[in-house]
């Protein structure tokens, strides 16, 4: 196997006494789109900007293409391209005078901002003020912005955050053509699990700062037996909080029926006799294929609660 | 890929991005307020203030003069703000710094362009003065704007204000780049100015208020025989201050976690 492109070893930071990493390990291969996964406040987005050299670490190792950030940091920098959260924009100019600040600031050749224009599909647009942009195109720029320098490894932070579903469509779309066609990896994170399920290679789930699971997509599938549980019944809230007391994580709730993912076969009928002990009316019990969303609810245990 | 690369390419977009902005018309038209001002004073007014036997040309830059040194240190206060505003209202600071160059770089890059916009604007406002008085001399010809006049001075006294004025300019550099609030550097530099003003009608370390120097270095202009290069004290406090004040800032903004 070749060398991963990204590879974190024992990371440890610290907002003053609040651990916000905790022994981070990560191997991001080549040529992957690596699904970085975990609900808000689990350290995502510092550990991006560890990668990118914003904060630094407290303990341990980053490699990036084989070197250490802090030893070879402008090298490593000329080879990502990055989107960061917000997009970080010049209001007062213009899509094509974005690109041109930071042209100027790598180095790059005139022309490859039209490039870059055309691969994010902003052309139209390009000499329109920022502010008259929509959110989706503002994250379209940041993105053109991050390609200018033709980067190896593209690491975006929550890529389709506050997108609308045809913006969402079209980022991964882009996602999707910029690992194809143009071989870049890309390291992205997201709180959206219905979203990486259907784009990433590889995966990595990371709650209060620690690892949960590292590997591919399908190792995550295969290694855990989970499934959900969707139960048609009256008095919700009642019945969800039955479920609760029997430390089962509700995932979905709508007027007639209750999701969760479970372990096993048992889990059904303890739920079910539960229910039915409580007097609560249960109409239907209906057992879901595993999905990304429930696998992920069972690891870290701690939506909705 | 070394500094001096680097520095020019950190330049040159951060001249760039003004492009368009308040900023930039900032830097054109306030050196040219207290000129206009003047030409309106001297035009309807001239043959009041200039009296026999006055070289016309002292009595206009001395006109300039003193509200130049009043208003100059707001002018720094803005443009410190604005310089380093422009990137938190952008949400840019980390687009910035995760470009491929060094963060001394990048730092240096908007130290220079700050500086270098404080120069233009005083150099402005010279060529401004000097303007009025070719004017003058040719609208309104009795007031005597045809005696010769070294025209150096006009320049060679802004660049002592310039000097001067550097080490306040580090400090409100410094607190408009740490805190993303606004009030906090108009209130330090407003207070800076005030205090200055009060404290120099008698507290005797008045002469090391670093708000002050540019007023302090020309304090004995117009009197007979003052070398504009001949007491060069504050300029040395506010350069050693500029100096000291723009390092500790650089490595503070070396080390620290970019937003």
């Amino acid at each position: 196997m070749d060398h991963p492109i990204i590879k974190i070893t024992d990371l440890d930071f610290y907002f003053k006494d609040f651990k916000a990493l905790d022994k981070v390990n990560l191997n991001v291969p080549k040529g992957s789109i690596y699904g970085f996964l975990g609900p808000n406040g689990a350290g995502k987005t510092t550990t991006i900007r560890i990668l990118l050299d914003l904060f630094r670490a407290s303990s341990g190792q980053i490699e990036v293409f084989g070197k250490p950030i802090d030893k070879d940091r402008d090298n490593i920098l000329g080879k990502v391209g990055a989107l960061i959260e917000n997009p970080s924009i010049y209001k007062h100019l213009s899509g094509r005078q974005n690109l041109e600040v930071i042209k100027r600031m790598t180095g790059t050749s005139k022309g490859r901002i039209d490039e870059v224009l055309e691969i994010v599909r902003l052309k139209d647009n390009a000499d329109k003020k920022v502010k008259n942009y929509s959110l989706g195109m503002c994250q379209r720029l940041g993105l053109a912005s991050a390609l200018l320098t033709d980067p190896e490894l593209l690491i975006l932070d929550e890529p389709t955050n506050g997108l609308d579903p045809s913006g969402i469509i079209e980022m991964r779309e882009l996602i999707q053509e910029l690992n194809k066609k143009h071989g870049k990896t890309i390291f992205l994170s997201s709180h959206m699990l219905s979203e990486i399920e259907k784009l990433v290679t590889d995966v990595a789930i990371i709650d209060q700062g620690k690892i949960l699971y590292e590997g591919k997509l399908k190792g995550l599938q295969n290694g855990n037996n989970a499934k959900e549980l969707s139960i048609e019944l009256t008095n919700i809230e009642a019945a969800a909080t039955i479920i609760k007391n029997l430390s089962f994580t509700i995932s979905a709730t709508n007027n007639n029926s209750i999701s969760l993912p479970i372990q096993n076969r048992q889990d059904i009928a303890k739920v079910n006799k539960a229910l039915v002990e409580n007097g609560i009316d249960v109409f239907q019990l209906k057992v879901t294929e595993e999905n990304l969303e429930s696998i992920f609810l069972n690891i870290t245990n701690k939506l909705d609660q | 890929m070394n500094l001096a690369i680097q520095l020019k390419r950190g330049i040159s977009a951060e001249v760039y991005k003004y492009k368009k902005t308040f900023t930039f018309w900032l830097l054109i038209l306030a050196p040219a307020f207290i000129p206009v001002i003047n030409f309106l004073v001297m035009f309807f007014r001239g043959n009041e203030i200039i009296k026999v036997g006055d070289n016309a040309w002292e009595v206009l830059i001395a006109f300039g003069t003193n509200p130049g040194n009043f208003l100059f240190p707001f002018f720094i206060i803005m443009l410190a703000l604005l310089v380093n505003n422009i990137e938190y209202n952008a949400n840019t600071w980390k687009l910035i710094y995760s470009q491929p160059i060094s963060r001394i770089a990048v730092y240096f890059a908007k130290v220079k362009v700050f500086t270098i916009m404080l120069f233009i604007s005083l150099m402005l406002f010279s060529t401004f003065s000097l303007l009025v008085g070719f004017i003058l001399s040719i609208v309104s010809p009795e007031l005597g704007f045809d005696q010769p006049f070294n025209y150096g001075m006009a320049y060679a006294l802004n660049f002592k204000i310039f000097l001067a004025t550097l080490g306040m300019a580090s400090i409100q550099f410094w607190i408009s780049q740490h805190w993303k609030n606004l009030i906090l550097p108009l209130g330090v530099g407003i207070g800076g100015v005030i205090s200055f003003l009060i404290l120099v009608q008698g507290w005797k370390y008045a002469t090391y208020h670093p708000y002050g120097y540019h007023v302090l270095s020309i304090g004995g202009i117009g009197a007979e025989g003052f070398n504009l290069w001949g007491d060069m004290t504050h300029v040395y406090y506010s350069l050693g201050l500029a100096i000291v004040v723009f390092i500790l800032a650089g490595i503070e903004q070396s080390r620290k976690r970019i937003i």
